[in-house]
């Protein structure tokens, strides 16, 4: 991951943000959780 | 031939980082590392005038000092502009740099610069100038000289360059015909035997080499930060009215999502030729999170979501573009007082 500590892994390339499997109420609150890691990571100076 | 030469205020014998605030100077004929640089050449060819400046006046005021040498040098022709060797002396390396770059497309005079590897002029400049490695010692300040007298009477006359290797520059991305006498699999097998027996060997395809990025600081309170959504997904608003190529795209976009909670289908397409768009035109929050940030934002866990996202298609698109594309993005970011980014990319 180009040795940034400010990476989240998305959910595929096709829907990085969500998941088409998943009913939409699922898939939002998936949404929910990988834009709250990443605004974790902006608030964070450790190495992961 | 006439040659100028840009030195900052250290090399241009003016003071140390106490003078690195002072504007441009212009002198007649060579001055410190110049006055070398001249004896490296023939007796017909001489420095006639020198450009000095501070290293903070050159990177905080780039346009100013820019528009200073050209005009010097519309009114005064020279043949070669050289800059350097800048070492390690970043801000002097990415003056140099530019210097070199807007002397050499604006007024077709040639140029050439040096500086050591890790100096970010070299990751800035390298696609477009000659730039020969200095290494980080002043110590070989004759030896590079000599360098860049050889390469610049090289591009003064039209004589063919040879490969980096062969010249002392850094490689600047160039594919070009040769020929060779043995086969691409007796060169391989060659080197293959060469590493078993642990000789040294030169790979054909040397890996593209990053600069490491510092990493900033975290964001130390997040419901009192401005954050914007960045994707190189390639989604645009239907039309693509900014006609973002689906490949190597050369530009981007900002399109404004003021009061929406939710990104819809039928306002958005695709410009990416890489992947299957169909999931993220089905629903483009699979790509640009907006309705889970708007809620954020709603809650006070942000403090605001910036009111426009920016776009471009990152697919097969080469570093000297890539790099531009950031470089103007970055600077909406700054001017629009953007405090964090969320950049997805497929």
């Amino acid at each position: 991951m180009v040795g940034s500590n400010r990476v989240v892994l998305g959910t595929g390339i096709v829907h990085v943000t969500g998941d088409a499997k998943l009913p939409p109420a699922e898939e939002k609150d998936l949404r929910r959780k990988l834009v709250q890691q990443a605004l974790d990571a902006l608030q964070s100076n450790e190495k992961r | 031939m006439r040659i100028a030469h840009y030195l900052n205020q250290f090399f241009g014998g003016i003071g140390a980082e106490e003078h690195a605030g002072k504007g441009l100077t212009i002198r007649d004929g060579a001055v410190g590392p110049g006055k070398l640089f001249e004896s490296l050449l023939g007796a017909d060819d001489q420095v006639v005038f020198t450009f000095i400046c501070g290293d903070n006046y050159a990177v905080e005021n780039q346009a100013e000092l820019t528009a200073a040498v050209l005009e010097k040098l519309r009114a005064k022709k020279v043949d070669l502009f050289v800059a350097g060797p800048c070492f390690e002396a970043g801000r002097y390396g990415m003056a140099a740099g530019a210097l070199c770059r807007a002397v050499q497309s604006e007024l077709g005079i040639p140029a050439v610069a040096a500086m050591s590897e890790g100096n970010p002029g070299v990751d800035l400049h390298r696609d477009a100038l000659y730039i020969i490695d200095s290494g980080s010692s002043t110590v070989k300040m004759r030896e590079v000289l000599a360098k860049m007298a050889k390469l610049g009477r090289k591009l003064i006359v039209g004589d063919a360059i040879g490969v980096p290797a062969e010249e002392g520059y850094f490689r600047r991305g160039w594919l070009r015909d040769q020929l060779v006498e043995k086969t691409a699999a007796t060169r391989l097998v060659d080197m293959l035997l060469a590493k078993m027996r642990g000789e040294p060997f030169e790979s054909e395809m040397p890996p593209t080499a990053f600069v490491p990025v510092p990493i900033p600081a975290a964001v130390k309170d997040m419901s009192k930060a401005k954050v914007m959504l960045i994707t190189d997904g390639g989604l645009v608003p239907k039309g693509n009215p900014d006609r973002i190529e689906g490949t190597a795209a050369t530009r981007w976009g900002s399109y404004n999502i003021k009061g929406r909670d939710d990104l819809r289908a039928e306002d958005y397409e695709v410009s990416h030729g890489g992947y299957d768009t169909r999931f993220v035109e089905e629903d483009p929050d699979r790509l640009v999170p907006l309705d889970a940030l708007r809620e954020m934002e709603k809650n006070g866990v942000i403090g605001k979501l910036h009111d426009e996202f920016l776009s471009t298609c990152g697919r097969s698109n080469p570093l000297s573009n890539t790099r531009r594309l950031g470089r103007e993005m970055l600077k909406k970011v700054k001017q629009e007082g953007v405090d964090a980014v969320i950049l997805t990319s497929t």
